[in-house]
């Protein structure tokens, strides 16, 4: 797989691990499922799921560049993909539902 | 937001402690720290590096304490005998070994 | 000091983040635009828009260069004081000579330094410095200013305020205290964690303003931490001047016995001697590198003791793939071309500095690394500029009922710091293309006078700020802030459009030959603007509202 499409694969990676990170709170969760409070068991499936994402992004980004690099772009990914969820959160946070998918509206 | 008034002296005694004693201080630890480690074998620009990195962490410490203590005569005391103290052992290190 | 360990250091985290912020935001957006910035260059120098070089042939076209190159004035009256008796009119005992590139340079910046004769300390030197194409030698005229590289990056580190270093000591103290704001604003905030996706823009402004400045400090904490912390260390030799000062006497010591070590001699021979081919000593170079798997372009190239018999020609490897800005330095008596010395692998302390350094500097080819880079830096700026306004918001109404100003004087220092900035920079692109080529005799020289469009931009734009933010005194929102965004819509679209009209080159051409430099610096002021324009909308939907609602000030009024 080219470096490029290597490096997007993991960007979407580590948005879709804050995007379950953000759901594991309920506020967050409130503002994409509605008012029915999240299952603990779900709560804690998500923020596996998050932990999950990241470290597979960091392996991709290894894969791509050297460890220094890698940890660099890493970090700098999760710091933008935080930002992503956050403003989605705000303007439309329905477009995260699909992370859910399997849960009850 | 503050219930406790904060006194003008307080605030500049903190601020000077926090700024020229933590500056001192510093000072005299990357001396002390750098001609402790070449009179133990290392590098130069090696004691050089290590020292900064570790003084500049040390100076924002010294910073926050010099609000967080309650007592900031007994900041100004260790700052300012700590410089003298660090600074003067590397004095007589440097002059050992040159 | 209060009476919490929290409530004090969130009072450290306001007076000092107040006071230093307005110097912080500057030096985060400078950074952030010195990412880019030869991209820069290539936009304000167009003679120089051509595909980075690798570094020319040394004894073909660098060498000729460099025994023609003389300080320019700028030089000589820095030196002017430091010398007993005028500077001679031409520079003739050359010490050293040096060139430096990167894989985003297409020019090559050459050095060469000189000798004075009869200054007050022996080992003063005096630089000489060319920008030349390396396709063909042709220097680049030497008022051109390279506003991003020679501009945008230095006033990032010292504000090019260079009288005794002082602007070197501001930036430095207002890094110390961007690690004080960052762990004061961690301990003053509580639910870092379940805050932090958090942004409520239909909030109260102060709220909002909250929600974003957490957000943006939050996120990229780690970015914003290593950045500050970095800069110290990079420029720690000024800050703690101790090898110089009261240590020289190690770092003398240490200096003669690195030339015993390493072989390479301190000082010349007084010998003089012819110099071998450079550009087989390059070729030795590479071939050494690719040999261990390292093949690479040379990224500095260094002669010491020009035409000495104890010269020596050092050559590095450009840190393209890696953290490390450059490495595996091979040195060469420059007399015969045989290696001297291969430099070993670094300690586990430069492997630290290294990293910590080239960390900063990036020298590195990751074009994804380098945006996410500036999206670090402008997080920053947000993060700062939503403090300010935070700030004020949080006080205003206070101030209105008191009848204090300083709601209103922090807002004017922000919109300056903030907008005015912005308005500032593309002030300065702008007169870059309007300026004639050659300034007319009796003015200043070309890249002086972008250099006052700049700065004098900017004060128009601090009396434009104190003048329209009137209204805060009374607890409302400040025209200056809608005012100044639109100067920055009109602006970020009339540089692109003086660049195609001055140098035909327009989004379409630079986008279709792929010349990124170029059409991404227009992309980027165009996206500005945009950005720019719906602030502006936004402010102004605001400000029509609160007509509609009675502000305690007005309240207080009618009782």
């Amino acid at each position: 797989m080219p470096d490029a499409l290597m490096l997007l694969v993991a960007l979407v990676v580590t948005v879709m691990g804050m995007g379950w990170l953000a759901l594991s709170v309920e506020n967050h969760w409130e503002q994409v499922r509605g008012k029915a409070a999240c299952p603990p068991a779900t709560v804690k499936s998500l923020r596996v799921l998050g932990a999950v994402a990241l470290v597979t992004s960091l392996v991709l980004c290894l894969m791509v560049d050297s460890a220094s690099m890698a940890s660099l772009v890493w970090v700098m990914s999760v710091a933008g993909a935080a930002v992503i969820v956050a403003f989605t959160l705000t303007w439309r946070a329905s477009a995260l539902a699909p992370l859910v998918f399997w849960t009850a509206r | 937001m503050a219930t406790a008034s904060i006194s003008r002296s307080d605030i500049v005694s903190r601020t000077l402690a926090a700024v020229f004693g933590g500056y001192a201080f510093t000072w005299g630890l990357i001396a002390f720290g750098m001609a402790a480690m070449v009179a133990a074998d290392m590098e130069f620009h090696d004691a050089e590096h290590l020292t900064a990195i570790i003084g500049f962490l040390v100076f924002l410490t010294i910073f926050l304490t010099a609000f967080a203590a309650r007592n900031i005569v007994r900041v100004w005391l260790v700052l300012v005998g700590g410089a003298v103290v660090m600074a003067s052992a590397a004095e007589l290190i440097k002059n050992l070994i040159t | 000091m209060l009476q919490n360990f929290r409530q004090s250091m969130a009072w450290v985290h306001t007076w000092f983040g107040l006071a230093l912020g307005f110097v912080l935001v500057v030096v985060f957006f400078f950074g952030s635009l010195s990412v880019f910035d030869r991209e820069i260059d290539r936009w304000a120098i167009p003679a120089s828009r051509f595909e980075p070089q690798p570094m020319p042939s040394f004894d073909k076209l660098m060498r000729p260069i460099f025994e023609d190159m003389q300080p320019l004035p700028d030089a000589r009256a820095f030196t002017a004081p430091l010398v007993n008796g005028p500077l001679p009119d031409h520079f003739d005992k050359v010490k050293s000579w040096g060139a430096y590139t990167t894989h985003r340079d297409p020019v090559l910046t050459m050095f060469a330094g000189y000798e004075v004769p009869n200054a007050k300390d022996p080992e003063t030197m005096i630089f000489a410095q060319r920008t030349v194409d390396p396709r063909t030698g042709a220097a680049l005229p030497d008022d051109r200013l390279k506003v991003g590289s020679g501009f945008f990056y230095p006033l990032h580190y010292s504000l090019t305020f260079y009288w005794k270093n002082v602007g070197y000591w501001i930036v430095g103290f207002a890094a110390l205290m961007m690690l004080v704001a960052l762990v004061t604003g961690v301990v003053m905030h509580r639910k870092i964690f379940r805050e932090l996706f958090t942004f409520r823009p239909r909030k109260t402004t102060q709220r909002s303003m909250l929600d974003l400045h957490n957000l943006t400090g939050v996120v990229a904490l780690p970015f914003h931490f290593f950045f500050a912390f970095t800069g110290l260390v990079i420029f720690a030799g000024i800050y703690f001047p101790i090898g110089h000062t009261q240590l020289v006497a190690l770092h003398d010591q240490h200096e003669i016995h690195e030339a015993l070590e390493t072989g390479l001699p301190h000082d010349p021979a007084g010998v003089p001697a012819k110099m071998a081919s450079v550009d087989a000593m390059v070729k030795e170079a590479q071939r050494r590198w690719a040999e261990k798997g390292m093949a690479g372009d040379v990224g500095f190239l260094q002669v010491q003791h020009v035409g000495d018999a104890n010269g020596y020609v050092s050559i590095y490897r450009a840190g393209t793939d890696r953290i490390a800005l450059t490495g595996e330095g091979i040195h060469f008596k420059a007399s015969t071309g045989v290696v001297m010395r291969e430099d070993p692998p670094p300690t586990a302390v430069g492997r630290i500095n290294e990293f910590l350094t080239g960390l900063h500097l990036q020298h590195f080819r990751h074009w994804l690394l380098r945006w996410l880079y500036v999206l670090g830096g402008l997080l920053g700026c947000a993060c700062i500029a939503t403090g300010f306004l935070f700030f004020v918001e949080k006080r205003k109404r206070q101030h209105a009922k008191q009848g204090s100003s300083g709601a209103r004087v922090v807002d004017a220092l922000g919109v300056t710091t903030l907008t005015g900035m912005m308005i500032a920079a593309l002030g300065m692109l702008i007169a870059n293309r309007l300026l004639p080529d050659v300034m007319p005799d009796g003015w200043p020289l070309r890249g002086d006078m972008e250099k006052y469009c700049f700065w004098g931009t900017w004060v128009m734009a601090m009396a434009h700020a104190f003048w329209r933010t009137a209204p805060v005194a009374e607890g409302r929102i400040a025209p200056a802030w809608r005012e100044q965004c639109l100067a920055i819509a009109v602006l970020g679209v009339a540089a692109p459009v003086l660049n195609w009209v001055t140098t035909g080159d327009h989004l379409l051409r630079t986008i279709g030959n792929g010349y990124w430099p170029v059409a991404g610096a227009d992309l980027f002021m165009l996206t500005g603007a945009a950005l720019a324009l719906l602030a502006a909308r936004k402010l102004q939907l605001r400000a029509e509202s609160k007509i509609t609602v009675n502000t305690p000030a007005m309240e207080a009024g009618h009782a």
